[in-house]
């Protein structure tokens, strides 16, 4: 029972829960800026948003297979595969966020005297939360569902011993090699229900 | 360019494999959009339902798709069965949410128009609701026909055939050719599959606006 722990869960955690903060970080960070830059200018914004549309429609397996061609195989390719795959939704919903609101809402905050700046952080990104964790839960669980997948460009994690006892047709093995992702795709999304509810404040919140 | 992607297309047997993929692709979402729209149907019918209905399909949803197949394996075995057993699992919870959607925000006058010509609650599902709901249940199976062509090429890796088998073949031989061909193509027949899902949704929203 030790050993299927070592060899099941512990060797291969590690690597997946880089893929899976580490491409959810950089996301975050590349995703938010452009969100913003969308808010500001339209021929921009049709760009993105037009683009993050197209790709994604195309299958994660061929974002992640065409990726290997252009930079190979390994930890890196894998991490910019899934990072282009999930941004789009993260850039999409935060947009959408951001933009619908009441506009009487603007019109009182504009009256009250607020800055374009107090404007973006203080009014239109916290009405823009449900929207934002929406598209972020989606991308966490995507990522997830990617990082398990990348090992058969050579990324390590738990998709080794997937793939390893799929040639081997080793049912049980392959149940538990499986079902740490699970948990950890549950856990990601319980924890950014609850991290939703923590940042929405009051009045906005559902009751 | 042309010469490389004949000679992958005659090699790897695309048009066959193609042929393969659609077929997945068109049983998997047929059901899906069967059952998704009679579950949608049900919750609506049977309120309390909702909730726990819709907690088990978020639930699915978290499930990563090769985790899914595999919990499939013992019951399926390997090939086309799991993937398109994954596919309509996956594809339940877009089409079934926006069904009972559509059928609970339909317009307060419409309704009180047919219940005063004395239309029965059954004849008002069936000649005002669910044409009202269709927009937004095409829009479900839109985001299902999405879902449904990632899981089908994902599918190669547990010997279902279609085009994800050659991307997996390219990968496991190393060929880039054989990779960036069977990708792109399998991307764009994504991309106009959704495409026209996306016509075929506008098109309804524009003609329920007008009537």
């Amino acid at each position: 029972m030790v050993d299927y722990l070592e060899l099941l869960v512990f060797d291969p955690l590690p690597e997946h829960l880089m893929l899976v903060f580490g491409s959810l970080l950089i996301s975050l960070l590349l995703a938010l800026p452009l969100a913003i830059l969308c808010l500001k200018n339209k021929h921009l914004k049709t760009l993105i948003i037009g683009f993050a549309n197209l790709i994604q429609a195309i299958p994660s397996f061929a974002v992640l297979a065409l990726v290997v061609p252009l930079l190979g195989i390994g930890f890196t390719p894998a991490l910019f595969a899934i990072i282009l795959r999930m941004m789009l939704p993260i850039i999409k919903n935060t947009y959408i966020g951001l933009t619908t609101i009441d506009t009487k809402t603007l019109e009182y905050a504009k009256g009250l005297g607020l800055t374009d700046r107090q404007i973006l952080f203080q009014i239109r990104f916290p009405n823009a939360y449900p929207a934002f964790f929406s598209g972020v839960k989606f991308a966490a669980v995507l990522a997830n569902s990617l990082a398990i997948l990348s090992a058969i460009i050579g990324a390590g994690g738990f998709g080794v011993n997937v793939f390893k006892y799929i040639h081997q047709y080793n049912i049980q093995s392959l149940i538990y090699s499986i079902i740490p992702v699970i948990l950890i795709a549950v856990g990601l999304e319980i924890t950014l229900i609850l991290l939703e509810k923590k940042l929405t404040p009051v009045p906005l919140q559902k009751s | 360019m042309i010469e490389t992607f004949q000679m992958v297309w005659n090699s790897q047997d695309l048009g066959t494999k193609t042929i393969e993929h659609l077929e997945m692709f068109f049983w998997a979402l047929l059901f899906s959009i069967l059952f998704g729209i009679l579950i949608g149907i049900l919750i609506y019918k049977k309120k309390q339902l909702a909730d726990i209905v819709f907690q088990v399909l978020n639930i699915i949803e978290l499930i990563p798709t090769l985790a899914l197949l595999i919990l499939l394996l013992p019951l399926l075995g390997l090939g086309s069965g799991p993937t398109i057993a994954a596919c309509i699992l996956y594809s339940l919870l877009p089409i079934a949410r926006n069904t009972y959607t559509g059928l609970v925000t339909v317009n307060t006058q419409y309704l009180q128009a047919a219940q005063g010509i004395g239309l029965s609650s059954k004849e008002i599902l069936l000649n005002i609701r669910i044409p009202y709901a269709l927009p937004h249940i095409i829009g479900g199976i839109r985001i299902a026909i999405v879902f449904t062509m990632g899981v089908v090429t994902l599918g190669g890796v547990i010997a279902a055939g279609g085009l994800g088998q050659s991307i997996q073949t390219g990968l496991q031989f190393n060929r880039p050719d054989i990779i960036i061909v069977s990708s792109i193509w399998v991307g764009i027949l994504a991309v106009l599959f959704d495409f026209f899902a996306g016509v075929v949704e506008r098109t309804l929203t524009r003609r329920n606006h007008l009537g």
